[in-house]
């Protein structure tokens, strides 16, 4: 295999940039369909069926004709989809409205630090450890190179993803104060309370798989996680996943914890001055940061591009018969198949219960979180000092 | 070094969770509630006043527009006071559907209440469960009188027409689904830890309280007082109907979850004796051509879904309508009771409150 040269892996480095981005934004704007088709689902109705006017041309005929039948148009299961686009374009095109009081820079500067924070994340994730697809020979100046299965699977990546996510806090509480407005101040306010104190047990549920597997290396963490683990580990990971997801589902305000826009009570929380594609950043930003907390998820508790979660796969992969080989091998396709199967969890939950309240909030988060979070991280101490 | 300040805060008239124009005024000291008054009065009419210059027939279409999510209850109320005031006696039969109609409605207005309570709270998906069964509802009522929601549904003396045909089949399907669905809503909040928190303990009004204020309806009976006013002074046929007073003594906004889920129970039983005993016979009482007031004043009251709706007729002996009318709004009366349960807790509080007030503000304001 030949060594590529400076130049040469900057130019791949930046095709894989380049395809992180477009995963990022193949991936958002379909969990955005996606929320609105299963919410629909889970509330007895269809979801988005139809750009606004979708009564033109041969589908909407089609559609006209069917509903008149009685039946739910086939068609109009997917016909939500170009009102993806139609929303993209309204955001963008919409007068952005900045309040006379407000910090303009600021207000200028909070999305566009939700969004960076957010997407940075990415650098440091490696879909697949090892080499992701090599080059053909045939291909002009790349010919015969591989590519990995992250942008830079540094060796302090768990510590780069947790640093920079963290930065999005700030996001949400400069819009909030920079608004000069009283429900986006509360609004974040509670989001600073909220995510500071959710960044501690979140952290803590991840050192379990930093103690396990001895090392903050993503691709490294996550093979040792899947195929490395002795079946003690499972109890570790088990509850740390719980923890994590929990956690996970209050950084990224999603109900039960969505306190910063909850928005019964609140009306739209930080974001409730913002217009245009400055509050579209803030929408990508949280689903962005769904895709982040479910692809960590996913890499050290569900055995990322392996098959089986929670370290199974190693423990199987003795015994499984040479012609499966393939499932015992780590491929990109199962870590995006758990990825999205935990975005539907976010929908899910989103879709049954209720919200807590803020002290609630606080008190689930310091009383039994964080408690739970450092016994967790005792047993997976103690199985590493005894079993591993 | 740090000044503390109380931040004033406006929660309305434009707000997701306070139920139409109510405007709530806080007080707030971090997130705690110091001080809550409610401001009424964006969606005035001046109903009471516009009846009294219109005949006693006229008026009904205006009680639907009060509290438009139990139009019939209201219509209900204002039938009965007319014919106190004008001296009718309406058909066993009338009465019969009368009951039926009214407690479809309670169903209905409970309805409403339980989706858009647990949406306050954030409970998405029964918002629409809920109107998934009261959609029925609302084809019922279309079916007896062409209307789904302001529904003008009696006459002073009885009814327009009798049950359309197919009319006792729609009851009986919705009859037979209706406590599956219930325990379909129960499902998704009774045992479910988060709605228990966000409810139990929340927005406690005590009996001693409650009577203090006037408040009715479920949320008296949530605090333990078995007052209703279907058995207290029975009206229509509910002297003839077999049915129990739910009530809780937590007094708090989960009791009245649990009040009012246990009185759609209720009113399922009780349509359920409404259509197996109804009686055969003419539906409207004999009226002269033209309408005069009998007695001087008069004050009827029934149970609304919301408490006890009261109308206070005033009519000159012989005069053609009523010379003074006045509405004892139980929206407007359990409103009162507001920054009792609110004050002192958190934001999320007021809007648990608010929700379990079940507030139309059509009716407070009129």
């Amino acid at each position: 295999m030949p060594t590529p040269t400076l130049t040469q892996s900057i130019v791949i480095t930046f095709i894989q940039c380049l395809m992180v981005v477009i995963f990022v934004f193949v991936v958002v704007p379909l969990t955005v369909f996606a929320e609105r088709k299963v919410l629909g689902h889970l509330q007895q109705r269809l979801g988005s069926t139809r750009v606004a006017s979708g009564h033109v041309g041969f589908s909407g005929w089609m559609n006209r004709r069917m509903w008149k039948m009685g039946k739910v148009p086939v068609v109009s299961y997917w016909r939500g989809i170009p009102g993806l686009v139609g929303d993209v374009l309204k955001l963008i095109l919409k007068e952005d409205v900045i309040p006379a009081k407000a910090d303009k820079f600021v207000f200028f500067l909070a999305p566009s630090i939700s969004m960076v924070a957010a997407i940075v994340v990415f650098a440091a994730i490696s879909f697949v450890p090892g080499t992701f697809f090599t080059f053909p020979t045939w291909f002009p100046y790349l010919g015969g190179l591989p590519v990995s299965g992250g942008i830079s699977d540094i060796n302090v990546g768990l510590l780069w993803i947790l640093g920079v996510a963290t930065v999005g806090v700030y996001g949400i509480v400069l819009a909030g104060w920079s608004s000069n407005s009283k429900y986006p101040l509360l609004g974040g306010l509670r989001s600073a309370a909220q995510m500071v104190s959710y960044e501690v047990p979140l952290t803590l549920s991840l050192l379990a798989p930093v103690v396990l597997s001895a090392s903050l290396n993503f691709s490294e963490m996550a093979t040792r996680m899947a195929v490395g683990m002795p079946v003690w580990a499972l109890i570790p990971q088990v509850i740390g996943f719980l923890l994590y997801l929990t956690c996970g589902f209050a950084e990224t305000n999603r109900l039960p914890f969505d306190m910063p826009e909850a928005e019964n009570e609140l009306v739209a929380g930080f974001h409730t001055e913002y217009s245009g594609m400055k509050f579209g950043l803030f929408y990508l930003a949280e689903y962005i940061n769904m895709t982040v907390v479910s692809a960590l998820a996913s890499a050290f508790f569900l055995g990322g591009p392996w098959l089986l979660p929670f370290g199974l796969q190693g423990l199987l992969n003795p015994y499984l018969p040479g012609f499966l080989s393939w499932f015992a091998a780590p491929h990109a396709i199962f870590f995006v198949a758990k990825i999205v199967f935990l975005l539907f969890t976010y929908i899910w939950v989103r879709g049954t219960i209720p919200r807590y309240r803020y002290d609630q909030i606080m008190a689930v988060g310091w009383k039994y979180l964080i408690p739970l979070a450092l016994v967790n991280l005792l047993l997976a101490a103690a199985i590493r000092c005894f079993v591993v | 070094m740090f000044k503390n300040e109380e931040m004033e805060i406006n929660l309305g008239p434009q707000h997701p969770s306070t139920h139409g124009v109510l405007r709530v005024k806080l007080r707030l000291d971090g997130e705690t509630v110091t001080h809550c008054r409610p401001m009424i009065g964006y969606l005035h009419r001046g109903v009471e006043k516009i009846c009294e210059n219109q005949s006693f027939f006229q008026g009904q279409v205006w009680t639907d527009r009060m509290d438009y999510c139990s139009a019939v209850a209201n219509n209900l109320g204002w039938a009965e006071a007319n014919e106190k005031l004008l001296g009718i006696t309406v058909p066993r039969r009338a009465q019969y559907i009368r009951t039926l109609l009214n407690e479809f409605n309670r169903i209905a207005s409970h309805l409403i209440w339980l989706g858009t309570h647990a949406m306050d709270i954030g409970a998405l998906t029964v918002f629409l469960y809920a109107f998934r069964e009261r959609e029925d509802v609302l084809d019922i009522n279309e079916a007896f009188c062409g209307s789904r929601l302001t529904t003008t549904a009696f006459r002073i003396g009885g009814l327009r027409e009798d049950l359309p045909p197919g009319f006792e089949k729609m009851v009986r399907k919705f009859l037979a689904k209706f406590s599956d669905c219930l325990e379909e809503y129960e499902a998704l909040l009774t045992e479910n830890r988060i709605w228990k928190k966000r409810t139990i303990g929340v927005a406690r009004l005590s009996a001693e309280d409650a009577i203090a204020l006037g408040v009715t309806g479920p949320m008296l009976r949530a605090a333990g007082v078995a007052y209703d006013i279907r058995k207290a002074f029975p009206y229509a046929a509910y002297a003839e109907m077999d049915f129990e007073i739910p009530t809780r003594t937590e007094a708090d906004t989960y009791a009245r979850y649990q009040v009012r889920m246990a009185e759609m129970r209720q009113s399922a039983r009780i349509i359920q004796q409404c259509m197996d005993g109804m009686p055969e016979g003419p539906v409207m009482a004999k009226l002269p051509k033209i309408l005069r007031s009998e007695v001087n004043e008069v004050y009827h009251a029934t149970e609304s879904p919301k408490g006890e709706i009261g109308y206070y007729l005033v009519g000159e002996k012989g005069s053609l309508n009523p010379y003074r009318f006045h509405v004892r709004a139980p929206g407007f009366i359990n409103l009162q009771s507001l920054p009792k349960m609110a004050e002192g807790g958190l934001i999320a509080d007021v809007v648990a409150a608010i929700g379990s007030l079940d507030i139309v503000l059509g009716e407070i304001d009129r």
